[in-house]
């Protein structure tokens, strides 16, 4: 038995930029039924950053890879609101120059700084977009400290949660895709398919018609189909899904060929007292060398701090038993280097590679020492740098026979920062959709999430997502009512 | 091969590879603890994308019948040490999904895998 569907307005995915464009659409009045691969799952019932959290809403169990030398971790949402529900919840607006140098670079349309930060601040307001009111955990206490003794920038980078008055870090409220914008979309009339996998969309011609689907949730094999007429498709699957959507439906034109991440190193710290709050992250970023370099928290659940030593167990393996006194932090760098995501015939799943250049081993090296140089000034006592072969870093001197130890080849890289699979700007020869997102050699096929960004902005994208997300959106509602 | 893991089924190669290394790594570490995290290890292969997947199978195939030939432990000790690229891969991820549950199902857990049960007894 299928099921069948009719919309407007088929929205595949339910992300920072699938929910967001189906708040505008549904609140337009378009008839919006929006697919989710993965389950609802309500704040607060699973652990934050726990193995638990990573089973239940992250993509593979949060195992998934970009192959290259070296090979680049990532991590997925799969599930209502995606990315936005397993996050930090940090919240950056693009920076105003990569903004200008996208819109000339790529010659995207109507695309005035101004205008994508206006809507920057309606997200603000939306997402309740805020510092911490009281106290901050020790672990970001720990980046703040080292950075100001260093005389180095740093700032406390606001994020989408709710706070009492005064309530301290940890005491927030997340309020990530389902509880903003997928609500309104849903209270507009929008409707939800969760537990719903994407198997193919059927084109004629220039034009997408219907959409064939896989329910996870139905008991047996002969009742789970289920098909989707639509008037036309946005598909917001994230920087992998979404270009391996759009090649399993034979739109290849600058598709998948250009993925952007901000690679990660990371290391632990060890202090003499407890820092670590297995539940959160730190707030704390320092920008001293940005945008090429960033340095910031990671979750530190002892079973994430065990995977930090895990390179080196034999010389790092005995900190273990003290990992409420260490926490994680990472050093991010803007990528030169690009990836591919490819679908290979008959797998279900897209081949990602990842390349990165010489000037990006150099940084991610760079990075490390001086996040390293970081955490001695804020008191650790031990460092424990996350590459094969890495000494225990005490002292400056330690520091230094680090840094010419390192070597990418044998580092855990990894990153959470995925976009430009699809992006967006009239330039043909670079670009796989127009300036709004429509999908070249198409009539009714739209990308609407992080695979438009062109590059990677150098700071967490999510913001940037959804500013462009309802930019799009907006124009899409004002085109279909013309 | 550790009771643990023969005496429940035929394990895959994967569960062999993975108990064997643990019981190195971790010799103090309590059979039922071992099993969870074996147990975990396998689950997560399982969902791996279909491509790393793929790999993972094959090199484990390979290690494993390679074992068979020359002995389990002297092929793990051969792994852990050729620095093969994506040979060295296996025991990594392996190492890192053990680690991770190991850890957080059980923070109290010592270096060599030993528990707070352990101790007192």
């Amino acid at each position: 038995m299928t099921v069948h569907h009719d919309c407007d307005v088929l929205i595949v995915g339910s992300g920072a930029g699938g929910a967001t464009t189906a708040a505008v659409l549904a609140e337009a009045g378009h008839h919006v039924l929006i697919v989710e691969e993965g389950p609802w799952v309500e704040q607060g019932s699973v652990v934050p950053f726990s193995l638990d959290q990573m089973d239940q809403q992250y993509r593979s169990g949060g195992v998934t890879v970009a192959l290259g030398m070296p090979s680049i971790a990532y991590t997925e949402g799969r599930c209502a609101g995606g990315g936005t529900e397993v996050n930090s919840g940090l919240y950056w607006r693009p920076p105003e120059a990569t903004l200008d140098s996208w819109r000339i670079k790529y010659r995207i349309k109507d695309f005035s700084t101004d205008d994508v930060l206006s809507i920057c601040e309606e997200v603000e307001s939306t997402l309740s977009v805020q510092k911490v009111p009281g106290e901050h955990t020790p672990a970001s206490d720990i980046l703040r400290r080292g950075a100001d003794r260093l005389g180095w920038k740093n700032d406390e980078i606001p994020r989408w949660m709710t706070y009492r008055d005064g309530a301290g870090a940890t005491e927030g409220h997340r309020q990530s895709m389902t509880r903003t914008y997928l609500p309104r979309a849903l209270a507009a009339g929008a409707r939800i398919l969760c537990e719903h996998r994407l198997n193919k969309i059927v084109r004629s011609g220039r034009r997408a018609v219907s959409a064939e689907l896989t329910d996870m949730t139905a008991a047996t094999d002969g009742q789970n189909a289920v098909t989707i007429s639509f008037r036309d498709v946005i598909v917001c699957g994230g920087a992998i899904q979404t270009p391996a959507i759009l090649q399993r439906t034979g739109l290849r034109h600058r598709v998948g060929r250009t993925l952007a991440v901000h690679p990660t190193v990371k290391l632990a710290a060890r202090f003499d007292d407890v820092v670590n709050t297995p539940d959160d992250v730190s707030v704390f970023q320092v920008k001293e060398f940005a945008p090429n370099i960033s340095f910031g928290g990671s979750a530190s659940h002892p079973g994430l701090v065990a995977l930090a030593l895990t390179d080196n167990w034999r010389d790092f393996g005995s900190a273990v038993t003290s990992w409420p006194e260490l926490a994680i932090y990472y050093a991010a760098i803007t990528s030169e280097g690009r990836g591919l995501v490819q679908v290979v015939p008959g797998v279900r799943d897209p081949l990602v590679t990842y390349r990165l250049t010489k000037r990006d081993r150099d940084l991610l090296g760079q990075g490390l020492g001086r996040l390293a140089m970081v955490m001695l000034e804020a008191g650790a006592k031990e460092v424990y740098p996350s590459f094969k072969g890495a000494p225990v870093v005490r002292d400056r001197a330690d520091l230094a026979a680090m840094t010419t130890m390192f070597a990418v080849a044998r580092a855990s890289v990894m990153t959470v920062h995925l976009c430009s699979t699809a992006p967006m700007g009239d330039d043909d020869k670079r670009c796989a959709t127009d300036s709004h997102g429509l999908v070249r050699g198409t009539d009714n096929v739209f990308v609407n999430d992080a695979a438009l960004l062109p590059e990677a902005p150098g700071v967490n994208p999510q913001a940037s997502v959804m500013a462009i997300a309802i930019r799009n959106a907006r124009r899409y509602c004002a085109d279909r009512a013309g | 091969m550790s009771d643990s893991v023969t005496t429940q089924r035929v394990p895959s190669s994967v569960a062999r590879f993975a108990d064997g290394l643990l019981a190195v790594d971790l010799p103090r570490l309590p059979d039922s603890n071992r099993c969870d995290a074996v147990a975990f290890i396998e689950r997560r292969i399982r969902v791996l994308p279909s491509i790393t997947r793929f790999g993972v199978q094959a090199i484990a195939a390979g290690v494993h019948a390679a074992g068979v030939t020359l002995g389990h432990a002297r092929v793990r000790r051969v792994v852990l040490k050729l620095p093969l690229p994506l040979l060295t891969e296996y025991p990594r991820l392996i190492r890192s999904l053990g680690y991770a549950y190991i850890w957080e199902t059980w923070p109290d857990t010592d270096v060599d895998g030993g528990t707070v049960e352990g101790r007192a007894a």
